[in-house]
């Protein structure tokens, strides 16, 4: 009979392939914790002090980050507040919207909710069913981070936490590899700090967490969550490439932890490199930082009402 | 020896073979490990975990593409 390997008790819910560490639920939630919380440290994530600005989707990435972070929240080491986008994707984004209102109000969280509509006067489904020139998260992407940001600054945060996963970070660093974009790379890291001071930090708490441990535990701490794909994930190249590694990993269960430990070596040679200079300015129709007389968010806005 | 397998809004009463493994009826229906979690009675379990007679099992899907 397996038992957990670090308290004995017969009851496991997961093996580490990667390890052979066996854990009951007990000992996984305590050590998944523990790990994060050492990561924050190790990579100084968050200073005391810190407003922290969690973008909470009400999917399981986000809802984790929010139960770790609430025990600073709570032992006020930070502040925190969230902020839910709604990207306006009939069907499917309702229910992360009410789940993460939910989460907020039980922990005490001061809440916003912004959507593409408002800001932006359109929403996602309405881009993708008109002439739309490129993929739904090309659009998705930058319309978010330019919300992001700017109700970053419009709380006083100090940093944006994000809910990414070893997953989503194995599959940002292998496509933008194959795609040649070796300038994105240069931003990929647990910590995304800006020349411009309009541009909050960004922090990913959960880099080292692969996707299916954060669904773990959710589920044994009994975190509702809203578990959907959106229907727009699978036409991506980002898609194909979790696919991709997903197979991979059955017979190399190391081969996520390789890529991000290879990668974060290769960074600081990567960055010295590629980083481009130039001038960050203002975009002339909205304000926000750009490096160009119109931000990426404004030229989209402008094609998709030509 | 009978089960009952629930799988999102989907509920069906399965007969297998005793000593089946959870991991046995998943990879059946084509269903990859890699992207669910299970609950035996209520309780989280490996998908090595043997099914006994009246168990409910819970296919929890966890992970889509993207």
């Amino acid at each position: 009979m397996k038992t957990c390997t670090k308290c004995g008790a017969p009851e496991v819910i997961i093996e580490k392939k990667h390890s052979g560490q066996r854990l009951c639920q007990d000992c996984f939630i305590q050590g998944t914790q523990q790990k994060v919380l050492k990561d924050i440290r190790k990579y100084k994530l968050i200073d005391k002090g810190d407003k922290v600005l969690m973008a909470l989707s009400g999917g399981k990435d986000s809802v984790m980050v929010l139960d770790i972070l609430n025990s600073l929240y709570e032992r006020n080491i930070i502040e925190m507040t969230a902020v839910t986008i709604d990207e306006g994707i009939k069907g499917y984004r309702e229910d992360g919207v009410r789940i993460a209102e939910d989460h907020a109000k039980r922990l005490g969280i001061e809440h916003n909710l912004v959507t593409f509509k408002d800001s932006f006067d359109t929403t996602l489904d309405d881009i993708m069913t008109s002439s739309s020139q490129r993929g739904a998260c090309t659009y998705c992407g930058v319309f978010r981070r330019w919300i992001l940001n700017r109700e970053a600054r419009d709380v006083g945060a100090t940093k944006i936490a994000t809910g990414h996963n070893l997953d989503d970070e194995t599959q940002a660093i292998l496509m933008n590899y194959l795609e040649g974009n070796i300038e994105n790379l240069t931003r990929i890291g647990p910590k995304t700090v800006s020349r411009s001071e309009k541009f909050t930090v960004k922090i990913k708490p959960l880099r080292e967490i692969p996707e299916k441990e954060v669904a773990l535990y959710v589920l044994a701490r009994e975190l509702e969550v809203h578990f959907a794909g959106c229907p727009y994930s699978q036409e991506s190249f980002r898609g194909e490439v979790g696919q991709f590694i997903k197979q991979l990993s059955q017979n190399h269960p190391t081969i996520m932890y390789s890529t991000l430990r290879g990668f974060d070596k290769l960074k600081p040679v990567i960055k010295k490199e590629f980083t481009k200079e130039f001038n960050m300015g203002k975009c002339t129709r909205c304000g926000e930082p750009s490096a160009h007389e119109l931000c990426r968010a404004c030229i989209f806005c402008i094609e998709i009402n030509e | 020896m009978k089960f009952t397998l629930i799988i999102g809004d989907e509920q069906e009463t399965r007969d297998f073979p005793d000593e089946t493994t959870i991991k046995r009826v998943l990879e059946d229906m084509d269903f990859p490990l890699e992207t669910v979690v299970v609950k035996k009675n209520g309780q989280i379990v490996l998908e090595e975990e043997i099914i006994a007679d009246g168990d409910v099992i819970e296919v929890i899907k966890v992970i889509y593409g993207g």
